[in-house]
């Protein structure tokens, strides 16, 4: 299961991810950028809390990623080793700004 | 013309050309047939039909007035034309006259509960009904084999309704193909190729789920078997009987009803099921004691049947039978064996006996023997029966540990649960916990979505862990589709963000992260293994 608690600054929108994103709850997530991302310029996630990663968890970064690159900036934060792994893997440690 | 009587429904058979000239005495002629007895309805037969004028019209909207429900059947197309053009095709039913096909020297390649299927040319089949009012019985076989198609059973659907002398058949295109019974006799030491292929397709068949009320419950059809042998049996055994199959619990499971070699077909290196009107929903015993009728129960006592049924001799029929159960059951424990052999002798015996005394068995001195046994059997059995079920999934006794579950979205965290479960107890790295949880979703979804679009289906998940060196081999296997998750091309990792197709990366991932991934179709299912050392 999926908690996700955001912050918003001024433009700045800060998404805190506690748990699984995967099949069942990247949805969630998706529903959640598409309802706060207007008007945003800068993107913040914080996986401190989140545990695992699915290909479906990918494709919704990948997708916030897109539309921020059109918009400002995004940044993902706090990423646990195995979830680095799968970054690398998939090339997207090269795609996300990861800090 | 000639008049027929069916119980109370009569039936006129119209020959030539109806007019003015001769409408008056035809009508006459009815009528005095009708007079003082109980219509409950007419049936006109158009068969031998030419032409109709408005006199003779006039007949059957007269007729129609007394009896509403009047019904023309078997009309030529220039007469259906008239009842066309004058509204009566709207006004009554008015049925066409099918086209004729004769199998005369054709080959019976196969016979069921309900008619026999003849190969009438390279291509196509036949099955004649042996019902004479069957029309009603093809529309259903045709929409329960439609079902099974859906839900992914391999089967033929027909493409045309035939008259064979007066009986209705329905036309199946089958190519080349082979049943199963005609391999077994023909080429014997494909024995155990054939049992491999009949029981995969069992399997299949029992693992697809029906949606609720689309097929008859064979529990209560078993059930009002065991309420006819109420009368028949010693009330203890009666009562038994009654209490063992009230003890199933309902399925919605499929079954085949009628699962023999001959309704197996071969059409290249496809396996095709036909016979499909007695499609139903229950538990797989009831399928075993049809099985168990089959290749042992109608022949016990009488060698000679099989042959004329199958093509094989009692020895190859019980062979089969015997390497059937274990291969389906999954063990070579003669013990295990014997106790579901038994509890499906139990429903065959019971309709055995049922059938024989429907058909007046008693009142012969060789069937009323052959009865007797049967009951002998029944009884001896229900007394050493507590129940009717089994586990019919033993590979849970396999190594490893085995998941059998709804290929559906929802179950991903059951999925998830069940494998992680198992690494945690291998004492399975964070990391490469994460990895294998990727992959195992990833592949689990893949099911969900592709394997039995647009119906649904199961998937067993089975997780297995070796020591040297230590790594876990978690295999998929489902009944969908062929479908090979690895021929997808991989993505193009160094693309930047807005380049980057959104998907496509979860079986990369998958490749990227498992240290072995593989992939076969293999007796109709699709196995996928992978391996990662831990």
């Amino acid at each position: 299961m999926l908690e996700i608690s955001n912050k918003l600054e001024g433009s700045k929108l800060e998404f805190k991810l506690n748990g699984r994103l995967d099949t069942i709850t990247a949805p969630q997530l998706e529903e959640e950028i598409k309802d706060n991302i207007g008007g945003v310029s800068e993107l913040v996630f914080d996986f401190s809390d989140l545990s695992y990663i699915s290909s479906a968890g990918l494709r919704v970064l990948l997708s916030a990623q897109k539309t921020m690159n059109q918009n400002g900036s995004m940044v993902v934060r706090n990423v646990s080793e195995a979830i680095q792994e799968i970054f690398d893997v998939t090339g997207f440690s090269d795609i996300l700004t990861i800090e | 013309m000639t008049i027929q009587w069916d119980n109370n429904i009569i039936e006129v058979k119209l020959e030539g050309r109806i007019d003015s000239g001769n409408a008056a005495s035809i009508e006459k002629e009815i009528n005095d047939a009708m007079d003082g007895k109980t219509v409950s309805s007419i049936v006109i037969d158009a068969e031998g039909l030419e032409y109709i004028s408005s006199a003779g019209l006039r007949i059957i909207l007269r007729l129609r007035k007394a009896h509403p429900d009047l019904s023309i059947i078997n009309t030529h197309s220039d007469v259906y034309e008239i009842f066309e053009m004058t509204g009566f095709t709207e006004m009554m039913k008015v049925d066409k006259a099918y086209r004729k096909v004769s199998v005369e020297g054709c080959e019976e390649i196969g016979r069921g509960a309900n008619g026999r299927i003849y190969r009438i040319d390279k291509d196509n089949v036949v099955k004649i009904y042996n019902n004479p009012d069957a029309l009603e019985d093809i529309l259903h076989e045709r929409e329960v084999a439609r079902l099974a198609l859906i839900l992914g059973i391999p089967t033929a659907i027909s493409y045309d309704v035939v008259k064979v002398g007066d009986r209705y058949g329905s036309v199946f295109e089958l190519l080349n193909a082979k049943s199963f019974s005609k391999i077994l006799q023909t080429e014997p030491s494909k024995l155990e190729w054939c049992v491999d292929e009949y029981v995969e397709m069992l399997k299949k068949i029992h693992s697809t789920e029906v949606p609720a009320g689309k097929l008859p419950d064979m529990r209560e059809t078993v059930i009002s078997w065991a309420k006819f042998m109420q009368d028949h049996l010693p009330e203890e055994s009666a009562k038994k009987l009654m209490a063992l199959v009230e003890a199933v619990p309902h399925d919605d499971h499929m079954i085949h009803g009628d699962y023999h070699t001959k309704n197996l077909e071969l059409q290249d290196d496809e396996v095709l099921l036909i016979d499909m009107d007695t499609l139903a929903v229950g538990h797989p015993i009831f399928e075993l004691g049809s099985i168990f009728n089959a290749y042992i129960g109608f022949s016990e006592l009488d060698s000679e049947i099989i042959k004329k049924f199958q093509g094989i001799d009692s020895e190859t029929a019980a062979k089969f039978w015997h390497m059937t159960l274990e291969k389906y059951l999954g063990t070579t424990d003669e013990e295990v064996i014997r106790s579901v052999e038994d509890k499906a002798r139990i429903i065959g015996y019971t309709r055995l006996i049922r059938r024989s005394i429907r058909r007046g068995g008693l009142e012969d001195d060789a069937r009323r023997a052959e009865i007797e046994h049967w009951k002998a059997e029944l009884i001896d059995l229900l007394e050493r029966t507590d129940t009717l079920m089994f586990d019919n999934r033993p590979e849970k006794q396999q190594s490893g540990k085995e998941l059998d579950i709804e290929a559906v979205e929802e179950n991903l965290s059951q999925v998830m649960a069940f494998v992680d479960g198992q690494l945690e107890a291998a004492g399975c790295s964070l990391k490469a916990q994460m990895q294998i949880d990727v992959a195992v979703e990833e592949i689990f979804v893949n099911i969900c979505k592709y394997a039995y679009s647009p119906g649904k289906g199961r998937t067993l998940v089975r997780v297995e862990v070796t020591d040297e060196p230590v790594s876990v081999k978690i295999t998929f296997i489902d009944h969908g589709k062929p479908y090979d998750p690895l021929k997808k091309d991989d993505p193009d990792v160094t693309l930047d963000a807005s380049e980057r197709p959104i998907g496509g990366l979860g079986i990369f991932l998958v490749k990227q992260t498992m240290d072995a991934v593989e992939y076969e179709y293999k007796n109709g299912s699709n196995i996928l293994t992978l391996v990662k050392s831990i």
